[in-house]
């Protein structure tokens, strides 16, 4: 086994090779939550799932740790620990809900207020001349060190050093913009429920599959070919028919197409694959909808929000968006070979209901566990996770196109068949676990 | 009124082709118009604008039957078999419409990557009476568990 190192992961992590044990080592899982996931941002969910004053949603912000995200009376939006500053029993057990009044622990009936601050101690005589001092906010529900939220999506962090939120997003914040600019009102929502996608496998394969773009062909390729005929049998009339099938040929899409599509990565691990075009940008737009954004921003600006075509933005490590569909999904490790994503759809305000539907219909075929794409990722990532235990070699690489990218003033970037992505996130996940800098670009 | 032996009788059929599994057989016998629903909520009122697990009409039925037989479609590397067992059926027919709705309790063992998996849950068929047999127009699939973590099954219920 090789030893984890404290502050100089140089024996782990190279340019060009990752060594095997960041898929395998239960040790080197447990220092990512720590260093990793207990120093970025993590997305823990959006505004609108709590409209309402005592509205929650729960989750972890880590493998384990549970949080709760809550609207208080004030409006004002509080991420706190959800555990009770008594005996440490989570507060909230149901996943999303409203709370009338208080918070109330269901063990000895501590309550506290929605900004987590503690209201009343049942029998509090008995903690009388004790020593105790109840303001203080170990006994409280505690908030998060940091909780900022960018046009509705929500994020904390368990770290108090953290550079803010929007420093952190970088040139990737654009992405947040274009998702909202998509709709006529410049708003989002979440709606039509989430998928749960459990992955026996690391988290990190799922994060180095978004922008993978030399492996659709490949692992989509049955997917793609079992649509293509079936297309092919369609008469010229079943226009309906085609169009539900149109989602899937781009899964397909030629090493060419990809390649000019185009990598950017940002510091801290942030990467997208497209801009100009992607492989999303063949679907064709609904007139209703075009007209919506052109009464809304005008024929030219509406064009230009239609034009920035990404496929997958990362937001390491916890969170991808994939603006031209309004879909998101967020992932949660659970142990070294193990995690969950979460597939959230969102409503563009003042577009026409076909667009939501569009994007559950893009979800439930790709983003479901019981899709026609989701299961053929999870296959091979989980033929890297069992071929990983083998030592024929210490190695996985990561060379194409290795001294090609371009530096710019904020942002790398490269080819689209590129290993850029996989440069961008090893260069952060390096930062990261040796606590080391990582506000800027370094140039190679 | 239809013979309730012959509906079950039905039910145990369509469960024979996916126990094999044998979707061309299974596919034969829905409707031109079919779907087929596994809800992502408990009483999902609407396929369209919430999310499920799989509502396919038969253009996606015809295309993962394609691509279930497909070589290169890795995740089918694995062989899958199945054991439903189907009880607790109840038919309702109501004058006026040729539509008979069927539901069940069914408990589904599913062998798939040397893993046996449970599935447990509701169905909901409609069935058209069709020559001496039915037709499936529709079946839903209401999992005892739709909001947990689901892992990778790629054969229908």
């Amino acid at each position: 086994m090789q030893s984890i190192p404290d502050r100089n992961f140089d024996s782990l992590v190279t340019p060009t090779r990752l060594h095997r044990s960041l898929y395998t080592d239960p040790d080197i899982f447990e220092l990512e939550m720590e260093r990793i996931w207990g120093e970025a941002w993590i997305y823990i969910g959006h505004e609108s799932q709590i409209p309402e004053p005592g509205d929650y949603f729960t989750t972890n912000i880590n493998h384990k740790m549970p949080v709760v995200m809550i609207r208080a009376k004030d409006h004002t939006i509080h991420v706190l620990h959800n555990r009770c500053g008594h005996k440490g029993a989570k507060v909230v057990e149901s996943r999303s809900g409203h709370v009338r009044g208080a918070l109330r622990c269901a063990y000895h009936g501590w309550t506290y207020r929605f900004d987590g601050s503690l209201q009343k101690v049942p029998n509090e005589k008995g903690y009388e001349g004790t020593g105790i001092d109840l303001s203080d906010p170990c006994y409280s529900m505690q908030s998060l060190a940091q909780t900022s939220s960018y046009r509705g999506f929500v994020f904390a962090t368990l770290s108090e050093s953290a550079p803010d939120l929007e420093t952190w997003m970088g040139g990737a914040k654009a992405c947040f913009d274009n998702l909202c600019d998509r709709a006529p009102e410049g708003e989002v929502e979440v709606a039509g429920g989430v998928l749960r996608y459990e992955h026996a496998c690391n988290w990190k394969f799922i994060l180095e599959n978004l922008n993978d773009t030399m492996h659709p062909m490949v692992v989509h390729e049955s997917i793609v070919k079992a649509a293509e005929s079936y297309i092919a049998t369609l008469p010229p009339e079943a226009a309906e028919q085609r169009r539900e099938a149109e989602i899937i040929p781009p899964f397909g899409a030629s090493y060419e197409k990809f390649e000019d599509s185009g990598i950017t990565g940002f510091p801290f691990g942030h990467h997208y694959d497209g801009g100009k075009t992607s492989i999303h940008s063949g679907y064709a737009v609904d007139p209703d909808y075009y007209n919506a954004m052109v009464a809304a921003y005008g024929k030219e600006r509406s064009e230009d929000i239609l034009a920035f075509n990404t496929h997958n933005v990362l937001f390491y490590p916890s969170l991808t968006i994939k603006c031209a569909v309004q879909n998101i999904r967020v992932v949660r490790p659970i142990s070294v070979d193990k995690f969950v994503v979460e597939s959230w759809s969102f409503r563009l305000k003042g577009a026409p209901e076909s667009m939501l539907q569009r994007t559950l219909l893009y979800s439930r075929l790709i983003n479901s566990a019981m899709g026609m794409v989701g299961p053929d990722d999870l296959e091979v990532y989980r033929r890297a996770q069992e071929g990983l235990a083998s030592s024929a070699s210490e190695w996985v690489e990561f060379h194409r196109q290795y001294g090609k990218d371009l530096t710019q003033t904020d942002r790398i970037v490269g080819g689209g068949t590129s290993d850029l992505d996989m440069r961008t996130q090893y260069r952060a996940w390096k930062a990261y676990m040796e606590k080391s800098p990582q506000g800027h670009i370094r140039h190679a | 009124m239809h013979d309730p032996r012959r509906i079950e009788a039905f039910l145990y059929d369509e469960a024979a082709f996916l126990d094999r599994p044998d979707l061309d057989g299974w596919i034969a016998l829905y409707t031109e118009d079919a779907y087929y629903w596994v809800p992502a909520a408990e009483d999902q009122a609407d396929p369209i604008n919430h999310v499920s697990h799989v509502y396919d009409d038969r253009v996606m039925m015809e295309i993962r039957r394609r691509n279930f037989i497909h070589p290169r479609a890795s995740s089918k590397d694995w062989p899958v078999r199945c054991s439903h067992v189907i009880g607790n059926v109840r038919v309702r027919e109501s004058t006026g419409s040729e539509v008979i709705e069927v539901s069940s309790n069914q408990h589904v063992v599913v062998h798939y990557r040397e893993e046996q998996r449970v599935y447990a849950f509701k169905a909901t068929h409609e069935l058209v009476p069709t020559g001496d047999s039915f037709k499936i127009r529709s079946k839903r699939v209401d999992l005892i568990n739709p909001e947990a973590p689901q892992t990778s099954l790629v054969i229908y219920l």
